[in-house]
Formats: C-alpha cells, structure tokens, sequence
C-alpha cells in the first residue's frame, strides 16, 4: 500500500510542479515580449550562443535607453535543443502561453523551416537574424524577414571580387552537396560569374564530411590550364582540409567562399594553408575594424568578457535592433502593425550594414564585407554590394 | 468477457474524447505535447515487441522510422512541389500525389517488407551481435537517405510535407497499435516470442522456429515504426536524415528500458515519464524565481537531470518501472506475474 502512495504522491508532485512551471509566469504584463528561440545546445550552438548574447545586449540597451514605446522589452528565451521537434512545441510556448508580439530566431534555414508553419498560422512577424537561404520568405510566408543579406547576394559578391579585384576570368567551382546552404550558394555564384564574363574551366562536388579531396585536387591538376582562383562553396570544417591539400600539392591560387567560413577554426586549423583564402560575410569583427563594430565589440566584451566570436553576434545584436525599432515606428504592440513596419524599413544604420526592404521582398539589401587572410591574419579586402544578383 | 468489452468501449470513448475535445479545451502547447507522447508512445511500442517481448535488442528502429517518413513523405509532396523539390524524381514516383492515410499505409507496408528482407538474415543472430548488425542496419539508411539525393534532397532539409498530423489521428493509429500488439503479445504467438527470448534451446527443442517467430515480431515492430514515421513526417513538416539518428534511438530505447521492458503498459509509463519530466525540466533550466530566491537559466541542464535520473532508476529499478507486470487494473489475468503463479511460464 505505501508503495502506490508513494508513487500516487510522486506522480501529483510532478504534475503540479509541470503546471506551475508552464504556467505560472505571465505575472507582469508590462514589457513588451519578443521571443527568443534559440539552439544553445546541439549542433547549431556554436552560432546561435554568441547570436543570444548579442541579442541581449542590444536588449539591455534598448531598456538602458527608456524601452520602446514607453515599456521596456523583455527577450523571451528557450533552448530549443537543435531539434525540431522541440521547435515546434517551443513555437506554440511562445505563442499560446508567453503571448509573444513578435519572434527573433535562429542561424541556419532548417531551423526556420521547422517553426515557418506555427508563426506564418498564428500571424507573428519572424526576423532571423542569421538564416541566410532567400527562399525562405517564398517557401513560408510574409511573416518571415532576413535581418542578413541573401545567399544569391553574397555569391554575387563573391563572383564579382574574383572578377573585379583578383583579376580571375577563369574559376574553378567546389561545392559541397551536403547541405542546402552550400548548394544553393554555389548556384548563385556560377550565375553571376558567367553572368560578369567569367568562364569556369570546371565544376566537382564532395559531400559535408568528407576528409579527402585528393581526387578532386588531381582533377584541378590534370587541367590544360590553370584557373585563376576557384570558388569552394563550403563549410569551415572541410574548407580547412581542402586549403591544405591543395597547397601540399602546389596549388597557390587564392579560394574565395561564403560565410560558412567565418569561424576562428580557419586560422586555428587552416594554418599557414589558410594564406590566400577570402571569405563574404555580414561584417568584419577583428582588429582595425570600423568604429561603429568597435563600439560594438567593446560592449559585447564588458557584458560577456570575451569578444564576439564570429559575425553572428553582431547579427543577433542587430535582430533585436531591428525588432525594436519596427515596434517604435509601428505606434502600437501589435503583431499585424509590427509587421508592416518590418517590411517600411528603410536606412537602418546596424553594425552589419544599412537594412533596407525593398517592397515585398523580405531579403534586405545589404552591403557584404570580402574578408581575406594574410601573414596568419584577416583583414577587410572589400565591401561591397554587387552589380547583379540573380534570382532567388 | 462482457466486462471486458465494456472496458474497451470506455476507454476507446476517452480516447476519441481526448483527441477531439482537447484542441478546444487545451492550449496548442499542450496539444503538441500529447500529440508527441501518443507518438513516441506508438514508437516505443513498436520497438518493444522485438526488444523486449522476442529478446531481439533491435538498434536499427529509427531506421525504419526514417525509412517510413521519408516515404510517406515523397508520396504526398503535390505534383507541383515535386517539380521544384525533387527534380531527379523518377516518372513513375512524380506524376501523383497521395492522401495522408494511403501515403501511411504504403509507408507501414513498406518498413514491414523492409524488415522481412533485412531480417532474414540479421534474425538468426543472438545477443550483441543481432545489436551490432541492427546498428549496421541503421547506418546503411542513414547513409542511403543522404546519398540518394534524388529522392531525399541528401542532408538538404526535406519540407513540404503537409502538416495532417493531428490529435485524433495519432490517437487512432496509438489505439490500433495498442490493439493490435495486446492481442499479439497476448496469444500463443505471444509465449512463443517469449520463449525464443527466456530460452533458445528449449524452445527450438519443442519445435518452435526461432527465424519465423524473431522476423513476425520484427517485421510488424516495422509495420508500425513505418507508420509512426509517417505521422512524424506529416507533424514536422521539414526534417533531414539526422533527425532520424543515434540521439532519436537512444531516446526511444531510454523510454522502453525506463518503462520496463516486457510489458506494453510499461512501454507507454515510460514514455508518458520521460516526455513530461523532459518538458518540465525545459522549462525549469530557463531558470525562476521563488519568493527571494532567483535561480538563473542553465541551458543543458535539462539533459544532465534526466541523465542523472535514468541512472538512479537504473541502479534501484534495474527492470524499469513496470518490470513484466501490465497495469491491468486488476480486471485483465493477463501480466506475467500471473502467468508464472499459474504455472504458465
């Protein structure tokens, strides 16, 4: 008999304890909640840490700074496990218990995909700050923005730089098959390159993973004439090794790829091999950056005691900016008006560049930073915004 | 044997009442959580009748739950999406687009026959090895569904699959898994699974084929994995070939093994627990405040706890919570239990 109290008591305790941990948290009414879903653990987290603390940051000095609208702003965070499942339910928290006017979310498009349906259903405007797929908007709905450039954009300033700046007519294309965001990117770029009179000499493929490019590398080798750069469409993991096969077999070109490099591991695994590389991403955070990034990285430092780890940070912090500044000009906390006002934006100074939307198009135009690697070091080679960019 | 039909009428009711009066009674947080426990709860079961009832330690069911939800999933993408999302799509799968209990159906049948050809060779293995080889299993579909790119997007995300997935429909196919595995497990079918399992020898010995009584229990353990993989499917949406990988086996073994392994109420115990206590502790580690004490949000926590608690379980209930026993309510003579007093087992 005890033995069925004990497991009648262990079973109410739990239940009860379920209830007021769901429920028992919407006691101040007062500050605006923007959700915050993001996956601080799993394999999304090297991104999505450094994009929640800059997010807080920039909420802190929205708050620091009299609130919006009069309220102060309360970001409302889950860790959604870089798992879809878990989004899903953490998409229904959000709307249905925290009563959240609007969402700031996610990194990377799979992500984006999975909470896509929930949000677009229960009309709250989504900003991702990092997300940078343009089909996301045509695949889920007009609630959806980019706080950061398109992909087509990125691949056209990439192709432009080869063309303009390193003087290469002629390329050689890697892409990576394993994930959508390097296919996609790799697309955009044969379409401007040709577009700008660049010829490819060749094309060749691995997948996300893969250790060894020797067969890839030979292929290069065996070409009657040298490209004059090739264009990897890669992740840091493998565009590290593939730096270093390439230069143990002689190959010196310059690799010039998307923000999937943007990572400390290019230098600290690169190497020496890294020399030669350059990369398009958000904005350029390091040592001789512009003063308004500075201004930046001295305050991500003094609230986090490490500087931003890669551009994501900077994109977090410029979501919640963005979101912010879209509540002030939309005169009321609501989620129809917010959305509006999202889509108006128009010269947003942000660390990352100026956010514009053109009409109906939820992808800003934004300028891109062309980061290169010299004597072990980055530095900012170009910025840009392309002459061309193809269709998403 | 009138009472007992009586019962069932009952709890088919609740049931059908659950699932269609919840969405207007209960928020949608909570819908989805009932929604994910009837689901995993249909996996588990699934995966119990080749890993606890035939002692067949299976590590290749999320394989076929993988297997079943990428393929409902081509089948009921429109024509239109085909077009633009799986352009390399052979003609004879591009031309048509099923309904979500068709596309179900096809994907159980599927799994099933899957199983009986994986099967066949891997069940006449014992012990570690069959897990080994059932791993083996799962890495080949893993590695399939990436590569097969014109089929699956490779490691793209998979999306578009309409979201049919509701309450009432993951209630029926939990009902008729419940049903149906009851009956098996149950039945003189049901004792020969358990004595392949409690003893090889003895068992061939009075004429039992150990190869058709392991591939019948493994082959309807995919039936309904393919089936829940397509209920999966059409809850998510969009998903990739790693959704469908070690942390989802290890997660649904962690739930059986809980639950207790020989017994169906234990196998839905298990995954009623470990649903709840994971979704509370999501929502404690975002860290609360009592009276003056605040404590602050400690992101991961939540896996270190239910870590921490699979052991303690473990280490004092090494059978699980329900062992072999069923939750009977003292109106079924079926548990174990009382199949040993009579002298049964």
């Amino acid at each position: 008999m005890t033995n069925i109290n004990r497991r009648t008591a262990l079973g109410l305790g739990l239940s009860t304890a379920f209830v007021l941990a769901t429920t028992g948290r919407s006691l101040a009414a007062d500050p605006i909640k923007i959700g915050f879903p993001a996956n601080l653990t799993g394999n999304a987290a090297s991104l999505d840490g450094p994009m929640l603390n800059g997010g807080k940051l920039a909420a802190a000095e929205i708050n620091a700074a009299g609130g919006v609208l009069g309220r102060p702003i309360e970001l409302v965070v889950y860790d959604t496990k870089s798992d879809a499942t878990v989004i899903s339910t953490v998409a229904s928290q959000l709307i249905d218990s925290d009563k959240v006017v609007a969402i700031v979310a996610f990194s990377d498009s799979d992500s984006v995909l999975a909470i896509g349906p929930q949000i677009q259903k229960a009309q709250i405007p989504l900003i991702t700050p990092g997300a940078t797929s343009p089909k996301l908007p045509s695949q889920l709905g007009n609630e959806v923005f980019l706080a950061c450039f398109g992909d087509n954009v990125q691949a056209a300033v990439g192709a432009e730089f080869a063309l303009n700046n390193l003087k290469a007519k002629t390329g050689y294309l890697l892409t990576d098959l394993g994930t959508e965001y390097t296919t996609l990117l790799s697309d955009y770029f044969v379409k401007t390159y040709e577009h700008g009179g660049g010829k490819l000499l060749g094309k060749d493929t691995y997948k996300t993973g893969d250790k060894t490019f020797t067969a890839q590398i030979a292929k290069i080798k065996a070409l009657p004439e040298a490209p004059g750069f090739i264009y990897s469409a890669s992740l840091v993991d493998e565009v590290t090794l593939i730096l270093k096969q390439l230069r143990q077999a002689g190959i010196n070109i310059p690799v010039v790829g998307g923000d999937g490099y943007d990572s400390p591991l290019l230098l600290e695994v690169g190497g020496k091999a890294a020399e030669g590389a350059y990369f398009t991403t958000h904005s350029y955070i390091g040592a001789g950056a512009t003063p308004k990034v500075q201004k930046f990285m001295d305050a991500y430092k003094a609230a986090n005691k490490v500087d931003p780890e890669n551009a994501f940070a900077a994109l977090g912090y410029d979501a919640v900016k963005l979101m912010a500044d879209s509540i002030k000009r939309a005169g009321a906390v609501d989620s129809a008006k917010i959305r509006d006002a999202i889509a108006a934006t128009s010269g947003l100074a942000a660390v990352t560049g100026t956010i514009t939307y053109r009409p109906g198009i939820a992808v800003p135009d934004k300028s891109v930073s062309v980061i290169g690697v010299k004597d072990g070091k980055l530095f900012l080679a170009s910025e840009a915004a392309p002459s061309f960019v193809p269709e998403p | 044997m009138i009472a007992r039909l009586i019962i069932g009428a009952i709890v088919l009711a609740l049931l059908a009442g659950v699932a269609f009066g919840a969405p207007s009674l209960m928020s949608d947080y909570f819908v989805r959580i009932l929604l994910i426990i009837a689901l995993n709860a249909i996996f588990v079961l699934s995966l119990s009748l080749s890993n606890g009832f035939t002692g067949v330690f299976s590590l290749g069911h999320v394989g076929f739950i993988g297997a079943g939800a990428y393929l409902s999933g081509i089948l009921s993408l429109t024509v239109a999406q085909k077009a633009s999302l799986l352009p390399h799509l052979p003609t004879f799968l591009n031309w048509f687009s099923l309904p979500f209990l068709p596309a179900t159906l096809v994907a159980g049948c599927f799994t099933a026959l899957l199983a009986i050809i994986v099967g066949y060779p891997l069940m006449r293995l014992s012990g570690y090895f069959v897990s080994v080889a059932t791993m083996g299993f799962l890495i080949i579909v893993n590695v399939v569904l990436i590569n097969a790119s014109d089929f699956t997007r490779g490691a793209r995300t998979f999306t578009g699959v309409p979201l049919d997935t509701s309450l009432p429909w993951v209630f029926g196919w939990l009902a008729i898994t419940l049903f149906v595995l009851w009956r098996l497990v149950y039945s003189p079918f049901g004792r020969r699974m358990k004595a392949v399992r409690d003893d090889t020898i003895a068992a061939s010995a009075i004429g039992i084929s150990m190869l058709n009584t392991r591939l019948t229990a493994f082959a309807i353990g995919a039936f309904f994995a393919g089936v829940g993989g397509s209920l999966y499917a059409h809850y998510l949406g969009s998903f990739s070939p790693v959704t469908f990988y070690f942390a989802m086996t290890m997660n649904l073994i962690a739930m059986l093994v809980l639950g207790g392994m020989g017994s169906l109420s234990g196998a839905v115990i298990g995954v009623v627990c470990v649903s709840l206590l994971s979704e509370l502790l999501r929502s404690v580690e975002r860290g609360f405040t009592i009276g003056d004490i605040t404590v602050p949000a400690l992101f991961g926590a939540s896996q270190i706890v239910l870590g921490f608690i699979f052991i303690l379980i473990m280490i004092f209930r090494p059978k699980g919570i329900m062992g072999e026993r069923e939750l009977t309510f003292g109106l079924f003579k079926r548990s174990a239990k009382s199949e040993i007093k009579q002298g049964v087992l």
